[in-house]
């Protein structure tokens, strides 16, 4: 994914307050939480970018602005060159076709009492143009096969299903339309382990099958890595650092990543010994009254004076590969990185791809 | 760390009783639908000091074990069938229930995994501290708000002393959880069992409560029973580890020994499907299929349908008691030793 790669997503400036109201009958503003606050990345075509933060940093919120389920504060995302929130009618409706979202709860996200047919066949009533009716059924019948479901189970309904394999009726469903982004918010956390490979395998699959770009929401740092190209952390609203995999996880230079990596346990007890965590003090800050200056001084081991009165903005800065939004971004490496063959894994089962395989 | 060796029930131990003994534990529950077996034969035991970890994915009967070591478990639809659990050598499941009482919370006390519904919403958190004083004790309010104030103090929640009076919702996630850990470890308890601690929370916020965890286990030299089914969280506290599926243990040994030498299918399939915050580009080997409806285990071995390395033995003949592969390290595999070997791949 050179620098030349064509953006499909343009995200500029953008932001998104939530008033805080008083009284009942005459209600007054006396606040705003701020979640996300001032956010711009690109998205690359057939790439996918993971963002990663703790919860109540705004990446939520940021997914449903992409999907225009809520209208920004300020700021602007251009789909292909085209200011997605200033479409109307026609426009808006053939825009929406390309940028869909596989939500992060199987169980809730798919309506109990329609069966799964209907459940992805559903795109196709609201753009008829996709597929003619009589076409419809095939076409969902080939949906199912595409994500590893038998086209046999069409008739049935969510609760014969797994979780796993309900998320990849969710998966079906953000497939019907043929999209050219994918938002995935938290697709794999509601799984249990072993099935979780399962649905991270099938999004790396329908990835190079279809020429999908990703846009990949998580929590999970370790699920971010095996599967994004390039990362963007967030905390308390905004982007504090983004960059390529391997400048993220190999030379992490702001403060909020570097604890937020050592953090995450790594499941081998011989590293217990070499491994420095750094633990990070307190919760994060309310957004609805962020620290002045940088949102993440009240935690961070480097605060200076300088914090709490100047903003640090999202440039690259000397000596550093990539955009960090920290004055005295430094970058150090937290994790070594490891190469399969350092680690005696047992490539257990490796012959299986675990895609058609979960059919009950 | 030192390298405990594993006590198989029934054989002799090398240096006194263990603190707590489960053996063969067995629960099902009887539902309209069916009986579903949901612990099928658990054993395992804990020393002073040391953290077991119960390894395990949802309906692996992991919860249920330590809901019946508790005796906590929903009569019905939940009963315990056969086994025993002993606290220092005696049984709990054959004592009365107001005797189990008084081993609740003083000798055995349990923290679970979302600590909002495990609080009382409608009172303070330092009344609900208090309440284990006041109840197990019977010291007055003014003593018991004392003594909780000194708990959450401990627990490192930041101006004790104020937010002694403040309620749940007041609270982030974190910070309930460690009022959840106060209340757990207010008695001094032998054995504390931890179901899922840190699943609910971030990843920096599970950094501080597992490092909270570990400080109070080292001073007070608690058992820690650790219910997860992270397996970095493991890799970082744990000395034993049993790994449970379908209501079984399916292999426990040594930390170090279980996560560099696998001696099960299962256990060496989920170290082969996480992905590794430390390395890229790995590949992913998910394991095949489904964990078991309970209703209907399959015949044999419960992991066949599953395991690449299925031979007819394992549809027939299911592997128990488990092998022993060595002093500390038991695995319910047929073909333990090949999978050991790697002679299998």
């Amino acid at each position: 994914m050179g620098p030349s790669a064509e953006s499909v997503l343009e995200v500029r400036d953008l932001v998104k307050h939530f008033p805080l109201t008083q009284g009942i009958v005459f209600q007054r503003q006396v606040g705003a939480v701020k979640a996300v606050d001032g956010v711009s990345f690109d998205l690359h075509k057939g790439e996918t970018l993971g963002v990663v933060g703790e919860s109540g940093c705004g990446k939520s919120t940021l997914a449903k602005l992409l999907m225009v389920l809520e209208r920004p504060t300020a700021g602007q995302v251009k789909f292909k060159g085209q200011d997605i929130y200033s479409l109307k009618g026609k426009a808006f409706k053939a825009m929406r076709r390309n940028i869909q979202i596989v939500f992060q709860d199987p169980y809730s996200s798919l309506n109990p009492r329609m069966t799964v047919g209907d459940i992805v066949g559903e795109p196709f009533d609201i753009h008829p143009e996709v597929a003619p009716r009589k076409d419809r059924r095939r076409k969902v019948q080939e949906l199912l096969e595409v994500v590893g479901l038998s086209p046999e189970h069409i008739n049935r309904y969510p609760h014969q299903f797994s979780g796993g394999q309900r998320q990849r009726i969710g998966i079906a469903r953000g497939l019907a339309l043929r999209p050219e982004v994918i938002i995935c918010d938290e697709p794999v956390s509601a799984l249990d382990v072993s099935v979780q490979a399962q649905v991270i395998n099938l999004f790396e699959s329908l990835q190079s099958e279809f020429d999908l770009s990703y846009m990949f929401i998580a929590h999970d740092l370790s699920v971010v890595r095996h599967i994004s190209d390039r990362v963007a952390v967030m905390y308390l609203g905004k982007i504090v650092e983004i960059g390529d995999e391997s400048q993220i996880y190999g030379a992490p230079s702001h403060p909020y990543t570097q604890a937020l990596l050592s953090a995450v346990p790594i499941p081998d007890p011989a590293q217990r010994a070499s491994k420095a965590q750094i633990v990070l003090q307190g919760d994060v800050p309310s957004p609805a009254n962020p620290p002045s200056g940088c949102r993440f001084r009240t935690r961070c081991w480097k605060v200076q004076d300088i914090c709490s009165s100047e903003e640090p903005l999202l440039t690259i800065r000397p000596g550093i590969s990539h955009p960090s939004a920290c004055h005295f971004a430094e970058q150090t490496q937290i994790v070594e990185t490891l190469t399969p063959e350092d680690v005696a894994l047992p490539p257990a089962a490796a012959t299986q791809d675990g895609l058609t395989q979960d059919l009950a | 760390m030192t390298l405990l060796d594993t006590s198989k029930p029934g054989s002799p131990e090398p240096w006194g009783t263990p603190l707590l003994d489960v053996d063969n534990l067995h629960v099902e529950f009887r539902t309209r639908d069916g009986i579903a077996r949901a612990v099928n034969g658990v054993s395992y035991s804990l020393r002073e000091g040391e953290t077991l970890a119960v390894l395990g994915e949802s309906g692996s009967g992991k919860s249920v074990t330590a809901q019946a070591i508790m005796g906590i478990l929903d009569t019905p639809p939940g009963y315990v069938t056969q086994g025993a659990v002993r606290f220092r050598g005696e049984d709990l499941l054959a004592m009365s229930e107001s005797q189990r009482r008084g081993y609740r919370g003083t000798n055995i006390a349990m923290i679970f995994q979302d600590a909002l519904s495990s609080l009382n919403p409608v009172f303070s958190v330092g009344w609900q501290i208090a309440e284990m004083f006041r109840v197990h004790k019977g010291m007055g309010k003014k003593a018991a708000m004392a003594k909780a104030v000194e708990l959450m103090e401990l627990v490192n929640i930041p101006a004790a002393r104020e937010r002694v009076r403040d309620y749940p919702h007041q609270f982030s996630g974190g910070m309930r959880q460690r009022i959840m850990i106060a209340m757990a470890i207010a008695l001094d308890p032998d054995v504390l069992i931890a179901d899922e601690p840190t699943t609910a929370l971030d990843v920096t916020v599970q950094a501080q409560i597992m490092q909270l965890l570990k400080e109070l286990q080292r001073e007070r030299n608690m058992g820690l029973i650790l219910i997860t089914h992270d397996l970095g969280v493991v890799a970082d506290v744990a000395d034993r580890i049993a790994v449970m599926y379908a209501g079984r243990i399916v292999e426990s040994a040594d930390v170090h020994d279980i996560y560099a030498r696998p001696a099960h299918p299962y256990t060496e399939g989920l170290l082969a499907s996480i992905p590794r915050v430390d390395m890229k580009g790995q590949e992913l080997s998910a394991i095949k299929g489904l964990p078991p409806n309970l209703m209907s285990v399959p015949p044999g071995c419960p992991f066949n349908p599953r395991c690449p390395y299925v031979q007819d033995i394992c549809r027939e003949k299911e592997p128990q008691p488990p092998y022993q592969v060595d002093a500390s390290h038991t695995s319910a595999c047929h073909f333990w030793k090949e999978v050991r070997d790697g002679s299998f791949r």
